[in-house]
């Protein structure tokens, strides 16, 4: 049943605003805001697919489901206790330090335990393909190791909502066929997402309903062919 | 809470582990550097303006690894936070974090600095008496100084980068205050009770009472640093509670 919510809700969020503080000398300026007025609602094990221009505040909306900022006005609201995490690659990487290092630092500041990112260490070292590499510093690493060793750790970090942004860079082409198939797996399973991506296909094909963000603020939510019809639309007439 | 006890150790041994394979000497440098730096009071101070006499290296290079303890401390802490702008908006951590990491990864590197002192005040003459017994609880008292400063820095100049220039400014005048190549004890009375306003005073002095001189040191004054420390601490812990997801905002204002 695409576009009609089951299942519990998880969250739920109304007229959400957030604003940025400018930076300027001595006046103060107005403050920007990058999301006006978003509310939504999110339920268990539903892909929820954000869909919009640049710079109308997804990133924003996924660093607020995040926890990593708080809204100015609006409320959110969570029903149940429920861990969250925004996907993001490489993150904390420090250069000197070898994969393996790398690999529990990034996935301990990704909310994972220390001995659960051990335990789970052959998985992302035969995932990441850098067989004795993991133990080299990353600083000797190519782009490309570094991507894969990237998303090998993100990959195994395990919450109830996981935050996608879909324009995260992966590495080398056929790597990126290869974690593009293991993330669509991962978003097909159980679990709840919400995935932002400029690709309609990508939302038409992996989401139970779409949010159409305009201008900070929400245009439409329903099932992902009523909305992306409707953001084909705008566009072609824009 | 004990997966960011966690974190915090872990990112320090990262931390170190990125200081120890800097340049050629690597972990080296840890003793090296403050020893440059005290070599280089010692020759100003000891040779130059011929201040002092008996004991006066002792007395102040005393002083000295207390004080870098302090200064390098708080000034890395206050910049802590806009060091790691970065990584809070990519993921939520208390950023309370990233100004502990910098104490404990500053605190492991004093203590090697502190070693090294303690041995050369062996071989300098000085017998250990039974006032070394007071050094773990007067390391305490500026471990916590140390803590209750820099979490407060550290969460204030992000809001107001500017205040760095004042705080550094506001560290050197304490660094010429503080009694590190003079003994507060030999000025006038009331001037001295001034200058004892300044924690890191009492503490320098404590040090050499307990290190150097064998005497107890002053333990109500002790007391008054131990009281103004947990006052800032709990005011640095309610700023940080209060702006934790505003700090993360900061980096992203255009």
């Amino acid at each position: 049943m695409k576009g009609k919510p089951h299942g519990e809700r998880l969250a739920s969020l109304k007229n959400i605003g957030v604003s940025y503080r400018r930076r300027g000398g001595l006046h103060r300026q107005p403050p920007y805001w990058a999301l006006e007025d978003v509310s939504l609602e999110i339920y268990r094990s539903e892909t929820l697919g954000v869909i919009g221009r640049n710079g109308v505040g997804k990133s924003t909306l996924l660093r607020l489901l995040a926890g990593i900022i708080n809204p100015d006005k609006g409320t959110i609201h969570f029903d149940t206790h429920c861990n969250t995490s925004l996907l993001s690659l490489q993150v904390g990487f420090i250069p000197q330090l070898t994969g393996r290092e790398n690999a529990v630092l990034s996935g301990m500041l990704l909310g994972m335990r220390r001995k659960d990112i051990e335990a789970r260490m052959d998985d992302i070292i035969s995932f990441s393909e850098l067989g004795d590499f993991i133990d080299q510093p990353i600083g000797a690493y190519s782009t490309g190791m570094r991507a894969r060793l990237g998303f090998s750790v993100a990959f195994q970090v395990d919450p109830d909502l996981l935050l996608f942004d879909e324009a995260l860079g992966v590495g080398d082409a056929e790597f990126r066929e290869k974690s593009a198939c293991a993330m669509r797996q991962k978003i097909r399973s159980n679990r709840t997402v919400v995935l932002v991506s400029h690709n309609s296909q990508t939302i038409r094909n992996l989401c139970d309903r779409a949010v159409w963000i305009d201008k900070g603020s929400t245009r439409l939510v329903g099932d992902p062919d009523t909305v992306l019809a409707a953001y084909t639309e705008m566009q072609k007439s824009s | 809470m004990q997966h960011y006890l966690e974190l915090v150790w872990y990112k320090t041994y990262a931390d170190l582990r990125v200081e120890a394979s800097r340049g050629y000497l690597g972990i080296f440098w840890w003793a090296l550097e403050p020893l440059l730096y005290m070599g280089a009071f010692y020759i100003v101070f000891g040779i130059l303006f011929q201040r002092g006499g008996e004991d006066y290296i002792a007395f102040l290079l005393v002083g000295l690894v207390a004080w870098r303890w302090f200064d390098n401390t708080i000034k890395l802490g206050a910049s802590s936070l806009i060091a790691n702008m970065g990584l809070m908006q990519q993921v939520y951590v208390p950023k309370i974090v990233f100004p502990t990491v910098t104490i404990v990864t500053n605190t492991v590197k004093f203590l090697v600095v502190l070693t090294i002192l303690l041995v050369f005040l062996l071989f300098y003459g000085i017998d250990p008496g039974i006032t070394w017994l007071a050094l773990p609880g007067l390391l305490a008292v500026q471990l916590l100084l140390i803590v209750a400063l820099t979490w407060l820095v550290s969460v204030i100049v992000p809001f107001m980068p500017d205040i760095r220039v004042i705080i550094d400014s506001g560290l050197t005048l304490l660094f010429f205050i503080s009694g590190i190549f003079f003994d507060i004890e030999s000025l006038p009375v009331q001037l001295a009770d001034y200058l004892r306003l300044n924690p890191m005073a009492t503490l320098i002095e404590s040090y050499r009472k307990v290190l150097v001189q064998g005497v107890w040191p002053d333990w109500g004054m002790l007391g008054v640093v131990v009281v103004f420390s947990v006052i800032v601490v709990l005011v640095s812990l309610r700023l940080h509670l209060r702006y934790d997801r505003q700090l993360a905002k900061i980096g992203l204002a255009g």
